[in-house]
């Protein structure tokens, strides 16, 4: 542990730990845009400046390692230099809140007290399009922190996204403005995870009835790989249907990353084809709607039929990887001891 | 890593993979394919398909021969070291280099780097398991593993990624013809009898069908009814059409499910629907034996009911008298009171995040490592196996040249019954493709994006070439995702001798222009 001072306390760190993770810990929060946990310290976006004694100039709490006897100060001119970069970047940020989508330069200019002094004239950029049905970029809501490209590049290692232009052109974009499905991307939304204004942000969720922020969420675990990625599934609370997944950084075994299934393949959930009535199949040899009462008792009857012409051990049970163990455990009692056989297993015999 | 194509079937995982390898980690991928991983890996030893014995056997012969085995481990921890040590003398890394492909130096270094490195950690995919010789691959590597001592601590150790999100917990709760929840052996009467009783009936003694044997069943009319429950043989498992055959001739077949599928379309008498993983309540157990709760976000669509309703009403339907279990945690606490490895796993410790199995009582934390203090066997010793190759069991010849090797693509899952209806995921990936060599392409006159057609000795289909440099010539690969052009018309139903595993990696095909 190294020793400093903190706003005129005594404070401690670990060996080269991030100032604002330091601060942190010692109960001072400092504000970041650009700062991420997962991505390496940046420095872009200057919210998170600091004084340090001896530095000639305000220095990046996310970009800036403690070290022993280092003098900060969070309190002196630190609130005014926040206060004015909220207000710069306001100027430039013509779609504060497109969808009601969380974010978090809304969030920090209220809690400053900030508002955009002046629209700059030349702030409206081009807008931008991408035939992809999954992501979409708005340029106006974008504040350019450059942590959607780093993700792309630290995390996924991939060469998905890039900054392009410069000044007022400047924007983030697909790499040579190709769209999302022509590039290396892998439509993983990590871009999108990372974006703290909502500027790349999830497309189906354009003209939904109901504000990002008013999404009802429930953790649970994901329906694909082995890995066990903790999601949250985003409910609209009025449908009832699932609009969006999302994750968060404290989540165990993903830390809030998914992949393009796990963030995107969700609508099947509600899709039209979905089974919703019991089938039999009638004497014409097609599938017919059926009550659960008769269907129930035509699969038992079936099933008990089978039991008496040959034995129970003619019958196969496959259970599924898809199901939970509470719904296997089921399964395998009901071969066992319902049917009276130990034939029971399933494709996951790979 | 071996056999596994990580960023694609294990995308997050893969990210803490790369994540390793920015750190300075050393990776080396075995693969015939050239997959994502090998851009960032020091190395790739590109093997053909079903080498794998031969390339194994001769990174331990190098490790033997230099010396650079853990004596004291093998000593200590192990049993029947000395069998392997012969067997492997006969497996050097020239000859290997014939077998697989892989020159001698790549492999001699590799069983340098590994054998030296103290936290060196081997991970496999089903790019080992589904080979006719798939229990022989799993025990080289076992074998690799046990002579280096990289078992039982951080980043080391031989790690499954299991496909399906709980393929590790559907056998841990018993679904599985031999073993009872928690791996309690069904043939042993002790352990019988404590199930019978606890369930107030009868265990069967009669040993049950895995399902390569319930599938040959189908044939030789020993199986008569299925009862499938979120299962589509008829696309997944290896020669489909054969399948599709026997599953015609069945008297009886439900299917349980949350789409109808083809299967279930021809050959079910009755259809079940069920619930889809948002709609329900339980637990998952993911790869690394975490059982994590599943928790109900949407109702059920329509009429459709949950799993354990459907189960259970059935139970009663064939006149079982069942306890209530109002919710999935009444279930859940009966397993886990049956299963020591489970018992101290409750759902209150579950909700923020999910526990390690073994995990004995409520005060246990649960288990990062399955071998810490020694190797989980009875005898606490790891049992070396000694595996000569096996060649796969249908090679290329005259007719049927090219090696077919299935798998799985980032964009589907399996059969596609989901993925496959999401319009902004098939925009990216929607028709049947399969991956060709340049060389095999330009030999045969076609382009990238062409349809050709794919014939084995079992079928047919057609696909689009994509031509790619992840192949080398002489071998295609083909997902399984497709419904209108399955892979599994074409593989064969040869499986492992000894777990039935379908030799989904190595078929034989030839291909025509169409």
């Amino acid at each position: 542990m190294i020793e400093f001072t903190l706003d005129g306390r005594p404070a401690s760190a670990q060996e080269g730990e991030l100032l604002v993770h330091a601060a942190a810990r010692n109960g001072v929060f400092v504000p970041t845009l650009c700062h991420d946990d997962k991505l390496e310290p940046y420095g872009g976006c200057r919210m998170c400046v600091v004084g340090v004694e001896g530095s000639p100039r305000p220095l990046p709490a996310c970009a800036t390692r403690v070290i022993e006897g280092m003098v900060v100060s969070t309190n002196s001119n630190v609130p005014q230099l926040q206060k004015t970069l909220t207000e710069m970047l306001l100027s430039e940020h013509l779609n504060a809140d497109p969808g009601g989508r969380p974010n978090e330069l809304v969030d920090l200019a209220r809690e400053l007290g900030a508002e955009a002094p002046l629209i700059l004239p030349d702030a409206k950029r081009e807008p931008y399009s991408d035939r992809n049905r999954l992501m979409g970029y708005e340029p106006d809501t974008c504040i350019l922190c450059n942590r959607c490209v780093r993700y792309t590049q630290e995390v996924m290692q991939c060469s998905a996204l890039s900054l392009e232009g410069r000044g007022p052109e400047a924007r983030i974009v697909p790499t040579w403005e190709r769209s999302w499905l022509d590039t290396e991307c892998e439509l993983c939304g990590g871009c999108l995870s990372v974006c703290p204004t909502g500027a790349i942000y999830e497309k189906f969720l354009e003209g939904a009835g109901v504000e990002e922020r008013q999404l009802e969420q429930t953790k649970t675990t994901c329906t694909f790989c082995g890995v066990g990625c903790q999601i949250d599934l985003n409910v609209d609370p009025e449908t009832k249907r699932i609009v969006k997944v999302t994750s968060k950084p404290e989540y165990v075994s993903n830390e809030g990353d998914l992949c393009v299934k796990g963030r995107f393949s969700f609508n099947f959930v509600h899709h039209p084809d979905r089974l919703t009535e019991p089938l039999v199949r009638g004497e014409d040899g097609a599938l017919h709607p059926a009550s659960w009462e008769e269907a129930l008792r035509a699969a038992a009857d079936g099933l008990k039929g089978v039991i008496r012409r040959h034995s129970a051990q003619a019958i196969g049970v496959l259970a599924s990887a898809r199901l939970t163990n509470e719904e296997n455990y089921l399964i395998q009692k009901l071969a066992r001891i319902g049917l009276g056989t130990n034939s029971v297993h399933s494709c996951e015999a790979t | 890593m071996i056999g596994s194509n990580t960023t694609e079937a294990h995308p997050v995982l893969a990210l803490r993979i790369k994540k390793a390898v920015r750190k300075g980690a050393t990776l080396v991928v075995a693969d015939p394919r050239a997959i994502w991983l090998t851009k960032i890996a020091k190395r790739h030893l590109q093997l053909r398909p079903g080498s794998d014995v031969w390339l194994l056997n001769a990174i331990m012969h190098t490790i033997l021969e230099e010396g650079l085995e853990a004596e004291e481990y093998v000593r200590e921890q192990t049993e029947d070291f000395e069998a392997v040590r012969e067997v492997v003398s006969r497996y050097p890394p020239e000859e290997a280099e014939r077998w697989t492909g892989v020159p001698a130096e790549a492999i001699r270094a590799t069983a340098r780097e590994y054998a030296t490195e103290r936290h060196a950690a081997i991970f496999y995919t089903l790019g080992i398991t589904e080979h006719a010789c798939g229990v022989d691959n799993i025990w080289s590597l076992a074998n690799l593993v046990l002579m280096t001592g990289h078992l039982g601590y951080e980043s080391t150790g031989l790690n499954a990624l299991r496909g399906q999100n709980n393929v590790q917990g559907l056998n841990d709760s018993g679904a599985n013809p031999t073993y009872l929840p928690g791996y309690q052996p069904v043939d042993d009467p002790v352990v019988r009898a404590k199930f019978s009783e606890a369930w107030g009936a009868e265990v069967p003694e009669r040993a049950g069908f895995r399902l390569d044997q319930i599938m040959s069943g189908l044939h030789d009319d020993r199986i008569k009814a299925l009862y499938l429950i979120g299962e589509n043989p008829g696309h997944t498992e290896p020669n489909a059409h054969h399948v599709a055959e026997g599953l015609s001739k069945l008297e009886f077949l439900v299917s349980q499910d949350i789409f109808l599928s083809d299967t279930a379309e021809r050959y079910a008498d009755v259809v079940l629907p069920a619930s889809s993983f948002a709609e329900k309540d339980g637990t998952f157990t993911n790869t690394e034996r975490r059982v994590n709760r599943v928790r109900a976000a949407v109702p059920l669509p329509g009429n459709a009911r949950g799993d354990r309703q459907i189960v259970l009403d059935l139970a009663r339907e064939l006149g079982c008298d069942w306890p209530e279990y109002p919710d999935a945690e009444s279930v859940w606490n009966e397993l886990a009171d049956l299963c020591p490895n489970w018992a101290g796993i409750r759902y209150f410790r579950l909700e923020d995040e999910g526990l390690q199995w073994p995990c004995a009582s409520v005060d246990d934390e649960g288990s990062r490592f399955l071998h810490e203090k020694t190797t989980a066997r009875p005898s606490g010793r790891g049992k070396f196996h000694p595996v000569e190759y096996q060649p796969p069991i249908e090679e290329p010849d005259a007719d049927y040249p090219f090696v077919l090797s299935t798998g799985r693509t980032l964009y589907h899952y399996n059969s596609g019954a989901m993925t496959m209806r999401e319009d902004g995921i098939t925009d990216k990936q929607r028709d049947p493709f399969f991956e060709i060599s340049a060389e095999d392409a330009s030999s045969l006159g076609v382009a990238d994006g062409d349809w050709m057609r794919l014939v084995s000795r079992r079928g047919d289909l057609q696909a689009r070439a994509q031509v790619s440099s992840r192949v080398f010539p002489g071998l295609v690969w083909m997902a399984l995702h497709f419904a209108e052009a399955k892979v599994n018309w074409l593989t064969h139903d040869v499986g492992d001798p000894l777990i039935g595993t379908p030799e989904y990696k190595v078929s034989a095909v030839r291909l025509e222009v169409v």
